[in-house]
């Protein structure tokens, strides 16, 4: 029994050392953090399946409900949804880079005729206790094509 | 202290069949559940061009060499060296080595961004094979002691998760209101997924009252912070009734379910080897006595 309580206490400090110099996290080590931070507003994404680029709304920012009608189901199409939410959430410099690793992401060249929009959802509480979703448009991508919001990009 | 180590590594007759096919049955998991995620993220590892955010050993090492057919190698020795000792019962060492491995292959995998840990109990329980393997030759041995590390793990992980949630945000976190917003949170990671979504009757009963939704999150976080209960023998079995009853109550409310960890907790959160032991003169047990010298030890 002596030498059971020498490991765990020997894996417990080298636990304790891990996880409060890398942030909280050292696989399998942790501080478990998930969902600790509760209230905050989020950020996810959804890929809209556009039928009508013409419409006056589609860049603008809308309600979830006005889309979630024609929302592409990633899982048919092999990509992986929440390293999707992850990428179009986090990323904060858009460059042709992150907009090429998007874009092949989805692999949306072997799919003419296609025209699928790149779209952050942000999710939050009003004023009146209610949760309030917003779409926001970000890039629509067609089989030979990338065209960027222009209410967000300026270029 | 010595009353809680006893708690966790020692076992009511430890060498009977019924503490034994639950001790094996605990390794055999765990074998199983390294080699289902090892070859889930090797399958995945081949589309990654690029690490987003360093995890684990990849703070200090260039983990791209990994991205491509080196996660699948990985992949193929994490499986002999988990296979061979589980089989074999001699070079345990060997999940020592399976454990770093399968670290390597973790942080590779999840180098983009998301930190999921859902295979983080089956870490502990491969920790403890290789620690055992190590430290503790002797398989009648090794394997409570693997055993008794991977419950203390699972009550400090639980408990860390509660402490974590009250140091973040206190003790509001239980408003119901938070709830609410997860809800859409995870509502929307499900209609990307799968192209819809639905409330079900949980979400919506969460969703008609703020007081029925800080109920729901004030059971999860008692529970949680309850975790290290599960140490002692005597509340094991209800500590884990209600862990097992948090998990599914996260699965209903934020469509998140820990599978393995509550596969995990069924195989270890019970006194299933007194039961046996009862059975163990019954028609059926013996009839797996030709089989005792493989399965068993």
């Amino acid at each position: 029994m002596q030498k059971y309580k020498h490991i765990i206490y020997t894996v417990l400090l080298i636990n304790i050392v891990l996880v409060s110099t890398h942030e909280g996290e050292f696989w399998p080590f942790s501080i478990f953090p998930m969902f600790s931070q509760a209230g905050i507003p989020w950020s996810r994404g959804v890929v809209e399946n556009v039928q009508d680029t013409t419409r006056a709304d589609l860049w603008d920012s809308k309600p979830i409900t006005a889309i979630d009608n024609r929302i592409l189901p990633l899982e048919k199409h092999g990509i992986h949804s929440i390293d999707y939410a992850n990428y179009i959430s986090k990323t904060k410099d858009w460059n042709t880079k992150k907009i090429n690793g998007l874009r092949s992401t989805f692999g949306i060249d072997n799919h003419p005729g296609q025209m699928w929009m790149a779209t952050r959802v942000v999710g939050s509480i009003n004023e009146q206790d209610s949760v309030v979703i917003q779409a926001i448009p970000m890039f629509l991508f067609t089989a030979d094509s990338t065209y960027k919001n222009p209410r967000l990009f300026s270029e | 202290m010595d009353r809680l180590f006893h708690n966790l590594f020692n076992f009511e007759a430890p060498e009977s069949a019924g503490t034994k096919i639950q001790l094996r049955a605990f390794e055999l998991f765990t074998v199983v559940y390294t080699l289902i995620y090892t070859w889930e993220w090797a399958f995945y590892v081949p589309r990654l061009s690029n690490v987003v955010l360093p995890l684990g050993l990849a703070n200090y090492i260039n983990v791209e060499f990994f991205f491509g057919e080196w996660a699948t190698v990985n992949a193929i020795i994490i499986t002999l060296c988990c296979i061979i000792p589980f089989l074999f019962k001699r070079l345990r060492w060997l999940y020592a080595l399976a454990f770093i491995l399968f670290h390597l292959q973790y942080v590779v995998r999840f180098s983009q961004g998301e930190i999921p840990h859902s295979a983080n109990l089956v870490g502990f329980s491969l920790m403890g094979l290789a620690l055992a393997g190590l430290f503790i030759r002797d398989i009648k041995k090794s394997l409570p002691f693997a055993f008794g590390f991977t419950l203390f793990y699972i009550g400090l992980g639980y408990t860390s998760a509660g402490i974590s949630k009250l140091v973040a945000t206190g003790v509001t976190w239980v408003d119901g209101h938070h709830l609410w917003l997860w809800i859409g949170e995870k509502g929307i990671d499900i209609l990307s997924l799968t192209g819809s979504f639905e409330l079900n009757w949980l979400q919506e009963l969460a969703l008609s009252s703020r007081f029925i939704a800080t109920l729901i999150l004030t059971f999860g976080l008692v529970t949680e912070l309850s975790g290290l209960l599960i140490w002692w023998k005597r509340w094991r079995p209800y500590i884990t009734v209600f862990l097992i009853g948090m998990h599914i109550g996260i699965d209903l409310t934020m469509n998140i379910f820990f599978k393995t960890f509550t596969i995990q907790l069924i195989i270890m959160g019970f006194p299933w080897n007194k039961l046996m032991n009862k059975l163990r003169n019954s028609v059926y047990f013996s009839r797996l006595k030709p089989l005792k010298h493989i399965l068993l030890y």
